[in-house]
């Protein structure tokens, strides 16, 4: 018990100190915030690229590219401040997230302004104004007149959005259904898990348009003020930027510029789903293949490393060391890969700026790495005590009793759990694509996206998945039978 | 005849249990001593503490000369070299081959060339039969075999002493003879030793002295003639008794 509380104590120490020091320094009064992009040269803008018209993926001569409305806008913003674009993306749900860390300057990404949003972030005038829109199969589309003909069904709406809140306080005894991407909502739509999806107006319009099985219903919500409109999102304190960037906002309503730039987003639309064979995405599922690779071979790596340090560390006899050692293993452990993830990408983030795929890569490493150290850990204490005593007693000191006796013989039983951790990390390194790392997932949520096809691309991606992991398998299990003599 | 090994005081608690209770005796060189007695009596843990795999906790242990008791892990590793080893469970390095095996210890503590090692690894392989195992792996070996190779090991090092802890204990009955033919070759040629064993024909054609051990202390020490055929201790005796009943 004791132990137990001595462990506990020192990892929520750890935490503790790290919190303190991760304190963001208090926003600065001075509100700089339009002089930092002008000197940077750059504005940085966060978006989810899944939400056509607003902004989606197209793909030219396999390369993807981010477009659609927010784009233009965004274009036009950076070349009235005089500054280059450069956009990140990312999941909805960590936009804001990343505002609050710096990791951007701006999110477009057909954000509505409302009160609960305000609190944390300021806001441009409104860009664009459009209803909400319930998407429902075709085949049902008579049964539905607007928001009401959905009491005691179930619908659909991106996690963390404002169709999520219409849905759940304005349609009677429903069940809203929230997940991520639009796309496999329609997903879900399909196979009728949810009866209807709540989307903006214009992206309903391109679902429809390019989904025959598809047809749009009038919502015919209660919208307040914030709910049917469009915004630009800011770190809260940026006045100076949001006062600059409403002059374009002004230009843009006034010269009625959204008319042309949703007309280019449904052009680019037409592009992408003119050829949405899977063939036409090799590319795409390429680039997926191509970062889960780089993701897990250089964690694989590091892991191996730091697991064997944290191994030797947790054998060690030094009781500091010792501890050290078990709660950093347990406490990893413990937590969630996704959690770590965010915590590395957003929370060290803080500090230094590194980007999506080295906020991955370190933390699936240091994840991998408490596993590994179990795995070298468990391999070690495998081998008879014996095997220790006789090195011993032919006067072998403990450092070249390890190298020659114990570690060749624990290596042995080492590799084959090694092994499956390097396969069950191609599988679970997917979780970076949360943080917009490009990796298999976040290609084939891309695809997705741009065919508004749901399930050819998630079997695509799930062969390539299998193939990875299979030849892996393959060729570890090639060098354990020529390990394994006697 | 000089001393080899000296034993004063020697106490071992593992925690509040007393193991070892205050025991003293001395090996002299070339002698043979065979450690008898029942199971749990304490032999393993005394042989275990002369070459300090386990640390007394009080007495001196004294191998020509030095007081292993006050050595650090170097010096102490430089002594062990000179106490040869063979355990019960033969204990053969299972990732090396045979020949990897007696090489080991030579080419690493003595810094031996590869080559003498070879030489020598192949002498004394020749010396316990095993010439022709040279290269394959413990693990196809007999128990015999095996636990002829650990003596090979043991005597490339060139020790002063052999400790044997019950080499014979874990072997099938009809591979006993061939390790013990071993060590009788050993003692003929004047090697001290210090044998655990049940074996008691062994003990008794070829011991100096016949210590019995149990509860932690010697209860009598003698000549194989002395203790095989005049036992004066009560325990002794019915120790004797039970094994001839057998
Ligand atoms: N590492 C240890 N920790 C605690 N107790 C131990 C340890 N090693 C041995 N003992 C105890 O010390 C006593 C003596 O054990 P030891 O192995 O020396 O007896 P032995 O005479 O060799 O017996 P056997 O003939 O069965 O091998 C036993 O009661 C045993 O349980
Ligand atoms: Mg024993």
């Amino acid at each position: 018990m004791r132990k137990v509380i001595l462990w506990l104590s020192l990892v929520l120490g750890l935490i503790f100190t790290g919190l303190a020091v991760a304190q963001p320094t208090q926003a600065a009064t001075v509100d700089n915030s339009l002089q930092e992009v002008k000197d940077k040269g750059t504005l940085v803008m966060g978006t989810s690229p899944d939400y056509p018209p607003y902004e989606f993926l197209v793909n030219r001569g396999g390369k993807d590219r981010v477009v659609g409305m927010d784009v233009d806008i965004a274009k036009k913003i950076a070349k009235d401040l005089h500054v280059k674009l450069v956009i990140k993306q990312m999941s909805f749900d960590s936009l804001l997230v990343a505002l609050e860390t710096h990791k951007v300057d701006m999110v477009i990404s057909g954000m509505s302004p409302t009160p609960a949003r305000k609190k944390s972030v300021d806001f441009s005038k409104i860009y664009y104004r459009g209803g909400q829109s319930i998407v429902v199969n075709k085949t049902d589309a008579k049964l539905y007149k607007d928001k009401n003909s959905f009491a005691n069904k179930t619908v659909g709406a991106q996690t963390g959005s404002i169709q999520y809140d219409l849905g759940k306080k304005q349609i009677k005894n429903s069940t809203v259904k929230g997940l991520d991407k639009i796309t496999d909502l329609i997903l879900a739509l399909k196979s009728n898990k949810v009866q209807g999806v709540i989307m903006e107006e214009p992206t309903a319009q391109a679902y429809v348009e390019n989904d025959k099985g598809l047809a749009m219903v009038n919502g015919k919500f209660h919208l307040g003020d914030g709910e049917n409109n469009t915004a630009i999102g800011f770190r809260k304190g940026s006045t100076s930027l949001v006062n600059e960037v409403n002059k374009s906002v002004d230009q843009i309503t006034s010269q009625n510029l959204t008319k042309q730039y949703l007309a280019d987003a449904g052009s680019y639309m037409k592009v992408n789903t003119k050829n949405t064979s899977m063939w036409h995405y090799a590319g795409y599922f390429g680039k997926g293949v191509e970062y889960t690779l780089i993701i897990t071979v250089i964690s694989v790596f590091f892991g191996i490393l730091l697991g064997t340090l944290f191994a030797l560390m947790r054998l060690a006899h030094n009781p500091l060391v010792h501890s050290v050692g078990v709660a950093y293993i347990e406490f990893v452990r413990g937590t969630p890969l996704m959690i770590q993830v965010m915590f590395v990408y957003f929370g060290i983030g803080l500090f230094i700026n590194i980007p999506a795929l080295t906020a991955g890569i370190i933390a699936v490493s240091l994840n991998s790495a408490a596993y590994v150290a179990e795995i070298i850990r468990g391999g070690i204490n495998s081998v008879p005590i014996g095997q220790t005593e006789a090195a011993r007693s032919l006067g072998l000191s403990k450092n070249q009793t390890f190298s020659s006796v114990v570690f060749p013989q624990a290596l042995k039983n080492i590799w084959p759990a090694l092994g499956n951790e390097f396969v069950s990390l191609i599988k679970e390194s997917s979780i970076v694509s949360i943080i917009g790392v490009t990796d298999l997932i976040y290609q084939l949520k891309a695809v997705q996206t741009a065919t508004y096809k749901g399930v050819l691309p998630i079997v695509v991606a799930m062969i390539l998945y299998f193939i990875m992991t299979f030849s892996l398998s393959k060729v570890l299990n090639h060098f354990e039978r020529r390990m394994r003599h006697e | 005849m000089s001393k080899m090994i000296e034993i004063k005081g020697l106490s071992k608690k593992f925690g509040k249990t007393e193991v070892l209770k205050d025991l003293n005796g001395t090996v002299e060189k070339g002698q043979v001593i065979c450690v008898i007695g029942p199971s749990g009596g304490g032999k393993s843990t005394f042989l275990r503490c002369l070459n300090l795999l386990e640390q007394p906790t009080s007495g001196q242990v004294t191998f020509e000369d030095s007081d292993l008791t006050a050595l650090n892990e170097g010096q102490l590793n430089q002594l062990r070299e000179k106490m040869g080893m063979v355990f019960q469970s033969f204990n053969l390095f299972s990732n090396m081959t045979v020949i990897e095996n007696v090489k080991l210890a030579p080419m690493k503590v003595k810094s031996m060339s590869s080559d003498d090692a070879q030489t020598l690894a192949l002498k004394l392989l020749d010396q316990v039969g095993l010439k022709e195992k040279a290269d394959v792996y413990p693990a196809s070996l007999s128990g015999g075999q095996q636990q002829r190779v650990a003596i090979a090991r043991a005597l490339a090092m060139n020790p002063d002493v052999m400790l044997f802890d019950e080499p014979t204990s874990a072997l099938d009955p009809e591979m006993v003879g061939e390790v013990l033919k071993v060590m009788q070759d050993l003692a003929n040629e004047g090697m001290t030793m210090v044998v655990v064993t049940h074996e008691m024909g062994f003990a008794k054609n070829v011991a100096d002295q016949v210590w019995f051990m149990d509860g932690g202390v010697f209860a009598e020490k003698g000549t194989p003639t002395e203790i095989f055929d005049h036992p004066q201790n009560e325990r002794t005796q019915d120790f004797l008794a039970k094994i001839l009943e057998a």
